[in-house]
C-alpha cells in the first residue's frame, strides 16, 4: 500500500501542472481541497440568510405583505418584551439538552457493546439502526397512539407489568413534553451510536494492552483512552446534535399534535413556524430566528472553546 | 386509483443526473490530476438540462393546488384526463397540499411570483389571501348570468369582491350513527345521553365519541348554547355565558355522564367507530367514504338539539371551491378560467356528488334525482339548514388559535370554564392585534 | 494460574449475559413501535389506531403492498430518490473528505473562522430558510429540477461531514503521511492512498449521512418539486395522506419499504464501519 512505486499521480504530464500537489505550498493544496465544498456551501446560505436578516428589520406581515418596508428593532423589541419568550426558551433548553444526553449515552453504550466480541451482533448492529432509517412522520404517529390513555402499548405495559396507574400522556403538559422527548430520544440515538461505532475503530488496540500492563481497571480505561480518543468524533456530532435538535420542530409538532395541550408543549422554532405561517407574522418569526441562531452561535463558540474540537488530539 | 398525473414524464432532468452520479463516481476512483474536465462538464450539463422556469409561465402546463383526499383525487384524475384529451398539448398537473402546507407553501410562492395557477380548497384561506393580495378578483372574468347559475353560498366574497367559487357546500360537522347499534337516532340531547349511558361500557363501548380536542369541532356545541365565535365586525365574543356552559356541557359529557372517551383525538374516535365500538361519532362528509369502505351501515343525521336551550346546534358551513392565483400572467387567464368553468361544470359536479355525496353548487342540479334521492345529502343538507357559515376574515385563524389552548386546559382539569372563557378572549384580541400590526 | 482463569472466565460469561439482556431489552424496544407500523400497513380500512394490542389485526391482508406496487407510481418515486440520494452522497463524499483533510493536516489563514462558519450554517432556523432558498431557486430558474435540491440537500449534509472527517483524520498519526512522503509518494497520493482507506469508518458515516439527507427529506423537496413525475419517495408517501382520510396502510407500508434501502445500505457500509483496518494493524 506504500508502494511508491504504483503512484498514478505523475509529474510526467506537464498541461496539468496546476493540478499537481507536489508544486503548490502545503496552504495551496489546502485551499484546493476545501474550495468546491466552501462554493457549495457559500451559495447555498448567504443568499438566505441575509435575507431574513432585512426581514428581521422589517414590518412584514398580513397586513404588509407586498408592500413592507424596513421599521429598525421594533421586532427584536417584541420578542425580548413577550413573557412566553422567557418560558419557551427554557423548555427549549430542557429539550434539548435532555435528549442529547440521552442520544449519547445510549448512542456510546451501545456501540461500546457492540464493539465486543459477541454473538449475533451483526444483526443487532443492523436491526438497532432502524429508528434511523425508517421514515419520522409514520413512527412519530405511532408513538402517539402508543401513549393513548386508554388503548395505548405504553399505559398497558405499565398498568400491567409495573402495577402503576395509566399515565395521561398526551392530556397533561409535562407528560405530553415527556412523550415528545421519549419519541426522540428513540429516533436519535441510532445517528450517536453510529459514529461512536465509527470513532472506535480509531482507538490502537495498542493503548488498552498497554493500560492493562499499568493495570487499569475498565472503568480507568474508559476514561483515560475511550473518552480522550472518542472525543474527536464524538464532539462534532454532540455540537450539531444539539444545534439541530434545538431546531427539531417536527417532533413536537406529531407527537403533541401542534403543541397540545394547550400550546404547552412548544419549543422556539415551533413557535416561530406558526408565528410565520399561521398569524403571518413574517417579521415577527424572522426576528425570532435571529435570536435562536445568536443563542446557538454563542453556545457553540463556547462549547467548542471548551472542547478545543478544532484542534488536533495529535 | 392511479396517482400518476403526468402524460409526458420528462426524463431529461433524471438522466442528467444519473450521468453526473456516474462522472462524478469515476471522478473520485480516479486522480485528482484528471478531476477537472469531467467536474466541469457534470456542472455544464447538469445546468443545462435543468433550468426550469416557474410554471406559471409555462403555456402549456396549468398546475392545481388541491386539498382533495385519496378517493376524491381518483374522480379528479378522471375528470382532468377527460379534459386533457379534449385539449391536446395542455398538461394539468393536480398536487395534493396538506392543509397547513398548501397555506405557508401558497404564501412562499407567492412571494416569489409562482406557484400553482389554481387552488382548490375550503374557504377559510380566501380572508388571509385577499388580504396578502395573492390571489385574484373574479368579478370581471365570469359573467352575472353566469354566477346566477350558482347557489349563492357557493360564491365567496371579501371586501366587496369574489374570489371563489365552490363547486360543493358543506364541509360542515353532522351526527353519524351506526345503524346496527342504533336504530333511531336521538333527536335531543337528553336522549343522546339516556341512550348513552345505557350504551357505554368503557373503555370498550360509547355512546358517542369524536375529536373533541380541537375547537372547530366544539362550535355545534357553542352555537347550541347560543354563542358564536365573533361578532359581524370580527371582534372576538369569547367570553360569553354561552361559551361558560358550553364548556361545562363537553365536560359533563365525559365526567358526569361518561358517554365519550376519557381522551379522544381524531384517530381515537375514528378507531372506534370503525371498529363498532361507538355507537356515534360527530364528524363532517369526509369520512362518509372511509366508514362505507370500514363496512360500517351508517345514517347521517343533524346534532340533537340541546334540551337546555332548544336550540340546534349549528356547526361552520363553508363552501369548497376554487381560487386563482394573482400571479397569474395575463395571457394565461383566459386558458386558467376555462379549466375552471369545466371543474365547475354541472357534470362534474355531479359525478362528485354521486360518489361521495357532497351538496352540488349548481342551482339546476338540486331537481336532479341523484342529488335529489340521495339520503345522505338530504341529511346533509337538512344539518346544514342550520349550520352558520365560517367568517371569512383572517382574523378567525387567531380565534381558532386562541380557543385552542384553555379549550384543552379545561379537558385538561387545569382551568374552570370561566377562567377559560375569559383566557380566551384575552388571548384573541391580543393575537389579532399581534396579527394585524 | 488455571483456576484463576477460570474465575475470570466466569465472570466475563456473567458479564456477557447482562449486555445480551441490555441489548436484547434495546432491540426489542427499537422494534415494538416499527412492528406497530407493520401491523397498519396490514390493517384493512386504514385505521391509525386500534385498540386492541394485536400485532397481525382481524381480517390482516397484504393489500396495501399489493395496490402500492401496482397501482401508484411507487417505482417511479424509488428510483427518483435513489437518484438524488445517490448524486448527494457522492458529492458529500467526495467534497468532505477532501475539505475535512485540509482542515485535519494544514494550518491556513481563516482555517478555524471557516469551520466555526460551516457550524453557522445550521444555527439558523430551517423553517424560515425555505422562503429564500425558494426564491433563489426561482431567480437561478431551478424550480422543478433536481440541479437545485441535490445543491440544498449537500449543503445540508456537508457542514457535519467535513467536521466529522476532520475529526477523524485527526485521530491518525501523522506520522504515516510522512513515512509515505518520504518514500516519494505525492501529497495527494499519500492522502488518497494512506489516509483515506484508514478512514474509512468516517467515509462511511459521512455517506449514510448524505443518504438519509436526501432519502427522506420533506419540507424542502414539497417547496421545489412540482411536476408528479419527479416526485421522490417522501412527497410520494405524502399523497397517501390527507386531512382526517389518510390512507394509512399505503402510508405505513410504504414507510416500511422506504427504510429497506437505508438498512441495506448500512449492512453493506458496516463492513468498512467495523473494518479490520484498523489503525493498530497499519501502525506496526
Amino acid at each position: 500500500m506504500r508502494d511508491s512505486t504504483a503512484n498514478p499521480v505523475g509529474t510526467s504530464n506537464p498541461s496539468m501542472s496546476f493540478w499537481d500537489s507536489e508544486k503548490l505550498s502545503p496552504n495551496m493544496f489546502a485551499y484546493l481541497l476545501m474550495i468546491p465544498a466552501a462554493v457549495v456551501m457559500f451559495g447555498v446560505v448567504v443568499y438566505p440568510f441575509f435575507y431574513n436578516v432585512v426581514l428581521s428589520f422589517s414590518n412584514m406581515s398580513l397586513r404588509h405583505f407586498k408592500d413592507w418596508h424596513i421599521i429598525g428593532c421594533r421586532q427584536y423589541a417584541q420578542v425580548f418584551s413577550g413573557k412566553i419568550f422567557y418560558t419557551v426558551f427554557f423548555k427549549t433548553i430542557v429539550w434539548t439538552f435532555v435528549n442529547i444526553f440521552f442520544h449519547v449515552t445510549i448512542g456510546v453504550s451501545l456501540a461500546l457493546i457492540l464493539n465486543k466480541r459477541l454473538f449475533g451482533k451483526a444483526a443487532i448492529r443492523t436491526l438497532l439502526i432502524l429508528p434511523w432509517a425508517i421514515p419520522q412522520v409514520i413512527v412519530a404517529l405511532t408513538w402517539r397512539s402508543m401513549f393513548n390513555y386508554e388503548y395505548g402499548a405504553i399505559n398497558l405495559f405499565i398498568a400491567h407489568f409495573l402495577g402503576m396507574s395509566p399515565v395521561e400522556w398526551l392530556g397533561k403538559p409535562l407528560e405530553a413534553f415527556s412523550a415528545c422527548i421519549i419519541t426522540n430520544v428513540w429516533l436519535g440515538f441510532p445517528f450517536m451510536m453510529t459514529i461512536a461505532l465509527g470513532g472506535l475503530q480509531s482507538i490502537p488496540q495498542e493503548l488498552y494492552e498497554a493500560a492493562d500492563i499499568d493495570g487499569a481497571s475498565a472503568w480507568q480505561k474508559f476514561w483515560s483512552v475511550t473518552v480522550p480518543l472518542l472525543k474527536p468524533v464524538m464532539i462534532p456530532a454532540i455540537t450539531l446534535g444539539i444545534i439541530w435538535t434545538f431546531n427539531n420542530v417536527n417532533i413536537i409538532w406529531l407527537v403533541s399534535n401542534g403543541g397540545e395541550p394547550s400550546d404547552q408543549t412548544h419549543i422556539l422554532v415551533s413557535y416561530v413556524y406558526k408565528a410565520a405561517f399561521n398569524l403571518y407574522r413574517y417579521g415577527y418569526a424572522a426576528a425570532l430566528s435571529m435570536v435562536i441562531f445568536a443563542i446557538l452561535l454563542t453556545f457553540s463558540l463556547v462549547f467548542l472553546k471548551r472542547t478545543r474540537a478544532s484542534e488536533a488530539v495529535y | 386509483m392511479r396517482y400518476n398525473g403526468d402524460r409526458r414524464p420528462e426524463t431529461g432532468d433524471r438522466k442528467s443526473v444519473l450521468a453526473a452520479v456516474m462522472i462524478l463516481f469515476s471522478c473520485f476512483r480516479t486522480s485528482a490530476s484528471r478531476l477537472r474536465f469531467p467536474f466541469l462538464l457534470l456542472l455544464f450539463s447538469l445546468f443545462l438540462s435543468s433550468c426550469a422556469k416557474s410554471t406559471l409561465d409555462d403555456p402549456h402546463q396549468i398546475v392545481i393546488w388541491h386539498q382533495m383526499r385519496p378517493d376524491e383525487r381518483v374522480v379528479l384524475k378522471q375528470v382532468l384526463d377527460k379534459y386533457m384529451e379534449a385539449n391536446p398539448g395542455l398538461k394539468i398537473t393536480a398536487l395534493y397540499k396538506e392543509t397547513e402546507e398548501l397555506r405557508s407553501g401558497f404564501q412562499i410562492a407567492a412571494i416569489g411570483g409562482a406557484g400553482p395557477d389554481i387552488v382548490f380548497g375550503p374557504s377559510d384561506d380566501v380572508g388571509p389571501f385577499q388580504v396578502m393580495q395573492i390571489i385574484l378578483p373574479l368579478d370581471m372574468l365570469f359573467s352575472k348570468e353566469y354566477l346566477s347559475q350558482f347557489n349563492p353560498k357557493a360564491l365567496v366574497y371579501s371586501h366587496g369582491h369574489l374570489y371563489q367559487i365552490a363547486d360543493r357546500i358543506g364541509n360542515h360537522l353532522m351526527l353519524l350513527y351506526n345503524k346496527a347499534l342504533l336504530p333511531t337516532p336521538p333527536k335531543t340531547m337528553d336522549q343522546l345521553i339516556a341512550f348513552g349511558e345505557k350504551f357505554t361500557r368503557a373503555p370498550n363501548y360509547y355512546g358517542l365519541v369524536w375529536n373533541y380536542t380541537e375547537p372547530y369541532f366544539f362550535i355545534p356545541f357553542l352555537t347550541g348554547y347560543g354563542g358564536w365565535v365573533m361578532d359581524s365586525l370580527g371582534n372576538p365574543t369569547l367570553d360569553t355565558p354561552a361559551m361558560v356552559s358550553a364548556l361545562k356541557f363537553m365536560k359533563a359529557l365525559r365526567d358526569r355522564y361518561r358517554i365519550i372517551p376519557k381522551s379522544c383525538d381524531y384517530e381515537t374516535a375514528d378507531a372506534l367507530f370503525k371498529e363498532g365500538k361507538a355507537a356515534m361519532i360527530i364528524n363532517g362528509p369526509w369520512s362518509f367514504g372511509d366508514y362505507k369502505k370500514a363496512g360500517i351501515n351508517f345514517g347521517v343525521t343533524r346534532i340533537p338539539y340541546i334540551t337546555e336551550t332548544g336550540r340546534w346546534p349549528a356547526p361552520m358551513v363553508s363552501p369548497l371551491g376554487y381560487l386563482v392565483n394573482a400571479s397569474v400572467p395575463e395571457w394565461k387567464i383566459p386558458e386558467v378560467i376555462k379549466l375552471v368553468k369545466f371543474l365547475l361544470s354541472p357534470e362534474v359536479q355531479l359525478e362528485f356528488t354521486s360518489h361521495f355525496d357532497t351538496i352540488p353548487t349548481r342551482i339546476k342540479l338540486y331537481d336532479d334525482p341523484a342529488v335529489r334521492d340521495n339520503p345522505i345529502v338530504e341529511q346533509s343538507e337538512y344539518q346544514m339548514e342550520v349550520g352558520r357559515p365560517m367568517p371569512i376574515i383572517p382574523e378567525l385563524r387567531a380565534v381558532w388559535d386562541a380557543m385552542r389552548p384553555s379549550y384543552q386546559a379545561v379537558l385538561g382539569g387545569t382551568e374552570s370554564s370561566e377562567q377559560a372563557a375569559k383566557q380566551m378572549q384575552k388571548s384573541a384580541i391580543e393575537k389579532i392585534k399581534e396579527m394585524n400590526e | 494460574m488455571n483456576s484463576k482463569f477460570k474465575i475470570r472466565n466466569s465472570k466475563l460469561r456473567i458479564l456477557n449475559l447482562v449486555l445480551y439482556f441490555l441489548l436484547i431489552g434495546f432491540t426489542l424496544a427499537v422494534l415494538y413501535p416499527i412492528v406497530n407500523v407493520l401491523s397498519i400497513s396490514l390493517r384493512p380500512a386504514d385505521r391509525l389506531l386500534s385498540t386492541s394490542l394485536k400485532i397481525i389485526p382481524e381480517g390482516a391482508t397484504f393489500d396495501a403492498y399489493r395496490t402500492l406496487f401496482t397501482q401508484t407510481p411507487f417505482l417511479l418515486w424509488f428510483w427518483n430518490s435513489s437518484l438524488i440520494a445517490a448524486a448527494v452522497t457522492i458529492t458529500g463524499v467526495a467534497l468532505a473528505s477532501t475539505a475535512g483533510y485540509a482542515f485535519s493536516r494544514f494550518n491556513f489563514y481563516g482555517k478555524k473562522s471557516a469551520m466555526v462558519g460551516l457550524l453557522v450554517t445550521q444555527m439558523f432556523p430551517p423553517t424560515m430558510l425555505l422562503l429564500p432558498m425558494y426564491i433563489m431557486l426561482l431567480k437561478l430558474h431551478l424550480i422543478n429540477s433536481y440541479f437545485g435540491i441535490i445543491i440544498i440537500y449537500t449543503s445540508t449534509a456537508l457542514p457535519f461531514c467535513v467536521w466529522q472527517m476532520k475529526g477523524y483524520y485527526d485521530t491518525i498519526p501523522f506520522s504515516l503521511e510522512e513515512s509515505a512522503r518520504i518514500d516519494g509518494s505525492t501529497r495527494w497520493g499519500a492522502f488518497r492512498r494512506i489516509v483515506l482507506p484508514l478512514a474509512a469508518p468516517a467515509l462511511v458515516i459521512t455517506a449514510l449521512f448524505s443518504f438519509m439527507t436526501a432519502w427522506a427529506e420533506y419540507v424542502v423537496a414539497a417547496q421545489v418539486l412540482q411536476d408528479t413525475s419527479l416526485f421522490t419517495l417522501p412527497l410520494g408517501l405524502k399523497q397517501f395522506e390527507a386531512s382526517m382520510s389518510t390512507q394509512w396502510g399505503l402510508y405505513a407500508a410504504g414507510s416500511l419499504i422506504v427504510s429497506i434501502p437505508a438498512v441495506a445500505l448500512f449492512l453493506f457500509l458496516s463492513r468498512w464501519l467495523i473494518s479490520g483496518l484498523t489503525l493498530g494493524s497499519v501502525k506496526g
